[in-house]
C-alpha cells in the first residue's frame, strides 16, 4: 500500500509492520482532510446524481453477455477478484503474512491489481447511475446504492492519500480496508445476488 | 510516476467514465429521436408511451403513411392461434408492425417488421418469423417461434384488449400480455415474463392501471407503438 507513495518497495517491505511509513507525530492526520473532503464530495455527488437523474433504462452495453445485469455481475466479480489480490498483496507488503517476505514485485502487483479493479468497476457504476440510478426500493438495493457511492469516495481518498506525504501510518491500511470492504459489499449485494437468483450465467 | 501514479489512476477512471457517459447520451438521444417518430428502425427504443390501439374495428389496416397528417392510430389484432396452444397480438401502425406470440408459460417471441400493402413480414430473435396478411379487420398467417410453427387468423381488438409490454431494466425483465376477447365474450389475458432471458408465466396484468408485479416489485406495462419499435 505504501508503495504508491513512491518508496522503493525493496527497502520498505521488510520494515516492521508497526511503522510502514514514518509519520510526523502531529499534524499528520490533518493532511487527510483534503483527500477526505474530496472523497466525500465524490460520494455525495454520485448519490445526488443517481437520485436526481431520471433513469433512462437504456445504456450502452457490452457485447457477449446476455444482458446488462449479467455483464455487470461479471465485471464486478472481476473487480472483487482483483480486490482480493489487493488485500493479499497489502498483507504481504506490511509483513502480516508469516513466513513470506515481500518480493520486489509486490508493489507493482498491488498497484496494477488495484488499477484493474477500479477500471472494471467504473463501467458498472456508470451503467448503474445512468440506467438505474440511486434506488431504495428494497434493502439490498439501498445498501448497494450507498456502498457504490461510498466505494468511489473511499477510493478517491485512497488515491489522494497516496500522493500526500507525511500521513500517519494507519491511514493507508484503514482507507484501503474500507475500499476493499466497500467493493466486497458491492459484490455481495449485486453479483452474488444475481448468481444466486438467476444462476451462474453470462 | 512516483507521486502521479494514483492521480493518473483516478484520471483514467474519470476519462473512462466520461467516454461511457458520452456513449450513453448518444444512445439515449438516438432512442428518443426514434421514439419521436424518426424513421430509424434499427435504433433501440425507449419504452413506448402512446395510447393503446384505438382503431375502430371496421378500419382497414393502413397501407399508406399519410405524409403530413397526425400519426395514424395503431391497429391491434389479437387472439388465439389455431389449435389454441398460444396467443398472438399484432400491432400495425402505418407501414410498421410489432407482434408478440406467447403461450402464458415459457414460449414467447417478440417480432418486428413491416406491414406494407397488407403484407406482414416480421422477424424476431431466435429465428422467429411471421408472415401473413391483414385485410378487412383480420390478420392471418403463420409464425414460427422456439422451433414451433403456429397459424393464426385473429381479429381487430379494441382497448382494453391489445398488446401490453412491461420492461424493467433493474430486474432485467421484459413482459408481454396478449389481451383479447375470447369466444365467450370475456376479456382474457395471456402473458409471459422474461426475466434475464428466462421466460416464465407472467403475473396478471391489472387492466385498470396497466400494472403488474415482478418478484414483488410493481411495474407498469404500456402499449406497444410499432413506430417506436421495441
Amino acid at each position: 500500500m505504501s508503495y504508491e507513495f513512491g518508496t522503493d518497495p525493496a527497502t520498505l517491505a521488510p520494515q516492521p509492520p508497526a511503522a510502514p511509513v514514518a509519520a510526523p507525530p502531529s499534524g499528520g492526520a490533518a493532511k487527510l482532510l483534503v483527500p477526505l473532503a474530496i472523497g466525500g464530495a465524490v460520494a455525495v455527488a454520485l448519490g445526488v446524481y443517481g437520485r436526481l437523474h431520471e433513469p433512462t433504462n437504456i445504456a450502452v452495453n457490452i457485447a457477449g453477455f446476455s444482458g446488462p445485469l449479467a455483464a455487470k455481475a461479471w465485471l464486478t466479480t472481476g473487480a472483487a477478484t482483483f480486490a482480493v489480490v489487493q488485500l493479499v498483496s497489502a498483507l504481504v507488503m506490511y509483513g502480516k503474512v508469516p513466513g513470506i517476505a515481500a518480493p520486489s514485485w509486490i508493489g507493482a502487483l498491488h498497484r496494477w491489481s488495484g488499477r484493474i479493479a477500479f477500471l472494471l468497476a467504473v463501467p458498472v457504476a456508470i451503467h448503474c447511475l445512468y440506467a438505474v440510478g440511486f434506488q431504495i426500493y428494497e434493502p439490498r438495493v439501498l445498501v448497494h446504492s450507498l456502498l457504490g457511492c461510498f466505494f468511489f469516495g473511499a477510493f478517491t481518498v485512497k488515491m489522494l492519500s497516496l500522493s500526500r506525504k507525511g500521513l500517519p501510518g494507519w491511514v493507508l491500511p484503514v482507507v484501503g480496508g474500507l475500499v476493499f470492504t466497500g467493493l466486497v459489499g458491492l459484490w455481495v449485494t449485486s453479483s452474488l445476488w444475481f448468481f444466486t437468483t438467476f444462476g451462474i450465467k453470462f | 510516476m512516483k507521486h502521479k501514479g494514483p492521480i493518473l489512476t483516478l484520471a483514467a477512471g474519470l476519462v473512462l467514465a466520461a467516454v461511457l457517459m458520452v456513449l450513453n447520451l448518444r444512445a439515449t438521444d438516438a432512442s428518443q429521436r426514434n421514439a419521436a417518430g424518426d424513421q430509424q428502425p434499427d435504433a433501440p427504443a425507449a419504452t413506448a408511451t402512446a395510447q393503446p390501439g384505438q382503431a375502430e374495428p371496421t378500419n382497414a389496416p393502413p397501407t399508406k403513411a399519410p405524409p403530413t397528417a397526425a400519426a395514424a392510430a395503431p391497429v391491434t389484432y389479437a387472439g388465439r392461434v389455431k389449435g389454441g396452444a398460444a396467443t398472438i397480438a399484432i400491432v400495425v401502425k402505418e407501414a410498421k408492425a410489432v407482434a408478440y406470440l406467447c403461450d402464458g408459460n415459457r414460449t414467447e417471441a417478440w417480432l418486428q417488421g413491416t406491414a406494407r400493402n397488407g403484407e406482414l413480414i416480421l422477424t424476431g430473435s431466435g429465428n422467429a418469423r411471421l408472415t401473413g396478411s391483414v385485410a378487412k379487420g383480420v390478420a392471418a398467417g403463420s409464425v414460427t417461434a422456439s422451433g414451433r410453427r403456429f397459424t393464426f387468423s385473429v381479429k381487430v381488438v379494441k382497448p382494453p384488449s391489445g398488446l401490453y409490454r412491461a420492461t424493467n431494466q433493474a430486474l432485467d425483465a421484459v413482459g408481454g400480455w396478449v389481451v383479447f376477447e375470447n369466444d365467450n365474450g370475456q376479456v382474457e389475458q395471456v402473458g409471459v415474463m422474461n426475466i434475464e432471458g428466462d421466460p416464465q408465466p407472467a403475473d396478471p396484468l391489472d387492466l385498470n392501471n396497466s400494472t403488474t408485479t415482478v418478484d414483488g416489485t410493481t411495474i407498469t406495462a404500456g402499449p406497444v407503438d410499432p413506430s417506436a419499435g421495441l
